[in-house]
């Protein structure tokens, strides 16, 4: 089977940001969403809701995504064994939610991707910034 | 289907999103705000779970069927709709397979014997049936002598095997036992032939080589379906003697049920017979020992890697080699002649493409107009679904703001689509079942056991599936692309004031395609229909109503040449008393029956004319009431009379054609030739001139023709070959019995009448005159007539679209045009608006149909008699009738939109 990321997982709704600036920030941002629900459960288990939560928080407002987006890459990490999930009440509220959990494997996964990261900042930064580099 | 992982999801979504609406109450929204806002920070929660669950497999299998299930319910749901679409998709489709049914089993399909891949013959022309020097202008030879032939075996080890079958095809009466005398199709083989072909017996055994000798005991194998029909599918005919002619020959084998012979025909033969045979029939006259008389092709089987074109080369020394031993291709100039002649080793495997060469151009423009056919079929079908799929915006936008993703509805689309063209494509079976039947009758409307069959073979049901397929993904396109872009918002909205018009502009241009295409079908039907009427109605120079031609066959019957005179007597006699008969004549063959003999003409006191010279003409021996029973005139001179007879004077009547060509500025009559040889150049004296008349090219110009008497052998010839050759022709195989008026049960007449005279005289066919002439224009009948059906197809298909464009149109407009009539428009006014856009399109259709339909006509030019490809009047004609049909097609939407209540229009919105 064919796995995906359809650019309209990540989008931009702030209305002072047009669609085509959210096309290309959902661009940019293509494949990089499972590595930051990977990076937010290193915490400690979460539910949806709350990871996406988390991001959003995490970067200031600058990813706002619809937090229903969110859900299809937890379900395609939880195929490929990267994440676990368990019914579980949560401490403030007296109800049960979905907990996603980083397994060992999602862990490996993680550091991949995160080396993986980098060495593209680091890259794409030498380009942008030589003079920084060499001070 | 999961339902527990479907439950988990939706408790997984409920639970999140309470707890978001939650979170924006504690943030003081009220509970109403708090709900809307939890939404909208969500998203849809349908796309999401759409969206997760097309990631499972079970949901993919599932929402197929369910798509599949959803498809059916709105065809259902609208039966006028798919019924339309059904039937013009299967017409379409039908046309292609019926075509494609015939263009399979007549130009892919190999002879059904083991490896036809190997096969390979020497030469790839279809010369026939007895030459005696060059062959074409070209030298390209694929006509040999059986010496040649054997030239070819002995120097050519390459071949496997190499066998020779006759080219032409002959006639036997045969008997077996106490059934009636029959006549039957036979073709001379060489003993090899099975066994190059690669085909064994159905019981048995094929010819073999030993068969092939002189002085074999004469055997012969019978086809499966003549054994069937004839022989009653008696086991016991094997080994048992039949009569050919008065000759006793053994049958050693039939063959297999599947096998029809080396070439497709209407009239496969009944049996083969060995080379050697030949001369038992015709005695000194025969080919087979005359080293010169080409009669046979040569048909071989060559292992998988041989060098194919050092193998034709070294064919080609072999002819050359062969022919500087031949004094009459090295006679008279004939030396420098040949270095050209030459030989073209062909593939073999779809047989001697005999056939092929005659109707397989035509069948190849009826493919081309049947794709055609078939665009137009699918234009119209995408103009309707974009048209419904327009009227369908709204629900399309509800389901995607329901939460529908776009490749999901695309997916339905595609569904709905492919079932529809899997629909016409099974209705299409029947189509191209009765299609092909009808095209085989058109075109071969006497056959007998031909392997042509119009029943679907697996190739056809592929194709018919393939083309479906295609049809169906090409229809579904414009909808499909049409619902991508649908949006939630014009959900809100009604059509009519919808400020976007996705569908206009591949509407127009389906239109114009549409147009375009028409005009390509409407202009080839009308050349292929003048074409066939400028045949039918053209001077053949010969009669042929309420004539009816009997074959016959006293040779058969065992009559030597000193009783025919007698039994012709007795037969005019018997018949010229039946009631209503006018005239009862004789001939060797009739003309424009689809024979021909020829010989070189020999003028006494000429020089004698070299092998390339044009020294041709055909020859027939005739009774003497044959000129006026088939109305042509005698010009100048006399006719033949009962005194015209062995012994007297040999005389001759000649057709204007060959008094001009060889007496230019002479009088022909008086004038002696010969044919056969200088030494015989004084043997007839022409004592008439008659109108000329057509005997086998209905195309082009009478050809040279002279004519003898019936009762008078020739004998002066040197040589006991043409002396038995002489003999031979003395037999005529054709009875013209012409009566006053239409009559009725002719046949079963002629056969009570031949029993009463000599029940042994065998008759094979009485057929009328007419449909022998009819027979002519078989390929250009067809041609004519599925290109009218394919023109009045595309016709009403035009028709039909552009009359829904324009009611879509209308529709569309109709706020405008009240506001235009609301202004002081008047009512002519909004029509010739709506005309004009209509006009644009058809304006549009023409500038391209128009160049399209010339190229077509350049395509069938020679396929057309007596009108040419870019004929004007066609092409105006054609614009004209389709002006008319889309003039009509746009005026009655037009006027309707016209006649809208300006104030009702209005209030539409």
């Amino acid at each position: 089977m064919v796995e995906y990321l359809p650019s309209a997982f990540i989008e931009g709704r702030t209305s002072s940001m047009t669609k085509e600036q959210a096309k290309q920030r959902a661009n940019l941002l293509q494949g990089t969403l499972d590595m930051l629900i990977l990076r937010t459960l290193i915490y400690g288990p979460a539910h949806g809701h709350e990871i996406g939560k988390h991001i959003q928080r995490t970067t200031n407002d600058f990813l706002q995504m619809q937090h229903g987006s969110l859900y299809p890459a937890l379900h395609r990490l939880e195929r490929r064994g990267w994440v676990a999930s368990k019914w579980e009440t949560a401490p403030d509220r007296n109800r049960e939610f979905k907990y996603y959990r980083l397994t060992d494997k999602g862990r490996k996964q993680l550091l991949a991707e995160e080396s993986e990261w980098k060495q593209m900042v680091d890259a794409v930064s030498r380009v942008m910034w030589p003079t920084a580099e060499e001070n | 289907m999961s339902s527990k992982r479907d439950d988990d999801l939706e408790r997984e979504l409920r639970a999140d999103l309470e707890l978001e609406e939650e979170e924006q109450r504690e943030r003081g929204l009220s509970p109403e705000e708090a709900h809307f806002a939890a939404l909208r920070a969500f998203g849809n929660p349908t796309t999401v779970r759409e969206q997760i669950r097309e990631t499972w497999w079970s949901t993919r299998i599932h929402s197929i069927t369910r798509d599949a299930l959803y498809s059916l319910r709105r065809l259902r749901r609208s039966p006028g709709f798919t019924t339309v679409v059904v039937l013009t998709l299967a017409l379409g489709i039908g046309a292609n397979t019926a075509i494609f049914t015939l263009v399979q089993q007549m130009l892919l399909r190999s002879l059904p014997v083991s490896d036809p891949s190997r096969l390979y013959r020497i030469g790839d022309r279809t010369h026939c049936c007895y030459f005696e020097s060059f062959e074409g202008d070209d030298g390209d030879f694929d006509l040999f002598s059986y010496d040649l032939f054997k030239h070819f075996q002995s120097a050519a080890p390459e071949f496997d095997q190499l066998a020779a079958v006759q080219a032409g095809g002959g006639g036997f009466v045969v008997r077996w036992q106490n059934a009636p005398a029959r006549p039957m199709r036979a073709e001379y083989v060489s003993g090899n032939y099975f066994s190059t072909l690669g085909v064994n017996t159905f019981a048995g055994r094929p010819l073999s080589s030993s068969d092939d000798l002189v002085g074999a005991a004469p055997v012969i194998v019978l086809s499966y379906a003549t054994w069937q029909r004839d022989f009653g599918g008696s086991p016991g005919v094997i080994g048992s003697t039949v009569y050919l002619q008065k000759h006793a020959f053994t049958v050693a084998g039939i063959a297999p049920p599947s096998f029809y012979g080396d070439r497709i025909s209407p009239f496969p033969p009944d049996l083969w017979l060995p080379l050697a045979t030949e001369p038992l029939f015709e005695g000194a006259n025969s080919a087979l020992n005359a080293p010169q008389t080409a009669w046979l092709y040569a048909i071989g089987r060559l292992p998988q890697n041989i060098d194919r074109t050092a193998l034709q080369a070294k064919l080609t020394g072999v002819l050359q080699q062969w022919m500087l031993t031949r004094p009459a291709f090295t006679e008279r100039g004939g030396l420098k002649e040949i270095p050209k002649q030459h030989v073209v080793l062909s593939p073999a495997g779809g047989g001697i493409q005999k056939l092929q060469e005659q109707t397989g151009k035509g069948l190849r423009i009826l493919m081309l107009l049947s794709t055609v056919v078939l665009l137009i079929a699918c234009a119209n079908i995408a103009n309707l679904m974009l048209a419904r799929s327009m009227a369908q915006r709204t629900e399309l936008a509800v389901r995607v703001g329901l939460g529908a993703t776009r490749a999901r509805i695309i997916r339905q689309i595609l569904t709905e689509s492919l079932i529809l063209s899997f629909l016409a494509g099974t209705v299409s079976l029947a189509v191209a079942y009765f299609g092909s039947r009808a095209i085989l009758a058109l075109a071969f409307p006497i056959s007998q056991n031909m392997p042509m069959s119009p029943h679907p073979s697996p190739a056809v049901l592929l194709f018919a599936f393939l083309v479906s397929l295609f049809t169906g993904l090409l229809f579904a396109l414009a909808p499909a692309w049409i619902s991508s872009s649908a949006q939630p918002a014009e959900a809100s909205r009604t059509i009519n004031s919808s400020s976007r018009d996705h569908a206009s502009l591949p509407q127009r241009l389906l239109l114009i395609f549409q147009i375009a295409l028409s005009i390509v079908l409407l202009s080839s039907a009308l050349l292929a229909t003048r074409s066939l009427y400028n045949l039918e109605h053209q001077k053949t120079g010969i009669e042929t109503a309420n004539r009816y031609s009997v074959q016959l066959d006293l040779e058969g019957a065992g009559y030597t040449p000193s009783r025919l005179n007698s039994a012709y007597r007795e037969i005019e006699d018997r018949f010229s008393a039946l009631p209503g008969v006018a005239r009862l004549s004789f001939a060797r063959y009739l003309p424009l029956e689809g024979n021909e003999w020829g010989s070189c003409i020999l003028v006494q006191g000429r020089p004698t004319p070299g092998p390339k010279d044009n020294c041709f003409a055909d020859w027939n021996r005739v009774s003497t009431q044959f000129l006026a029973s088939v109305g042509v005139p005698i010009l100048r001179g006399r006719d033949f009379t009962q005194a015209d007879q062995t012994g007297s004077l040999p005389v001759a009547l000649v057709n204007q054609a060959f008094a001009s060509q060889f007496f230019p500025g002479q009088d022909a009559i008086g004038q002696h030739f010969g044919v056969n040889g200088p030494e015989y150049a004084g043997a007839f004296q022409i004592v008439g001139v008659i109108g000329d008349f057509k005997l086998t090219d209905v195309r082009g110009l009478a050809k040279p023709l002279f004519l003898r008497p019936m009762g008078q052998e020739y004998a002066g010839y040197k040589t006991p070959e043409l002396q038995a050759a002489e003999t031979s022709s003395m037999y005529m195989n054709r009875m013209l019995i012409q009566f006053d008026r239409p009559q009725q049960g002719i046949e079963q007449l002629v056969r009570n009448t031949m029993a009463k005279i000599d029940p042994g005289i065998p008759i094979a066919r009485v057929t009328p005159y007419d449909n022998i002439l009819a027979g002519n224009f078989n390929q250009d009948r067809l041609l004519a007539r599925l290109t009218e059906a394919f023109g009045l197809l595309a016709l009403v298909l035009a028709s039909v679209g552009l009359y829904g464009v324009m009611s879509y149109l209308a529709v569309r407009r109709t706020s405008e045009i009240g506001i235009r009539m609301a202004l002081g428009a008047s009512r002519s006014q909004i029509v010739s608006l709506m005309v004009r856009t209509a006009a644009i399109q058809v304006l549009a259709g023409l500038l391209i149909g128009v160049p399209a339909s010339l190229f077509a006509g350049s395509l069938m030019t020679h396929l057309l008699y007596q009108v040419r490809g870019n004929d004007p009047f066609t092409f105006i004609a054609s614009v004209a009738l389709l002006g008319m049909c889309v003039a009509a097609a746009a005026a009655i939407p037009a006027t309707r939109a016209a006649s809208v209540d300006p104030i009702r229009a209005l209030r539409t919105n």
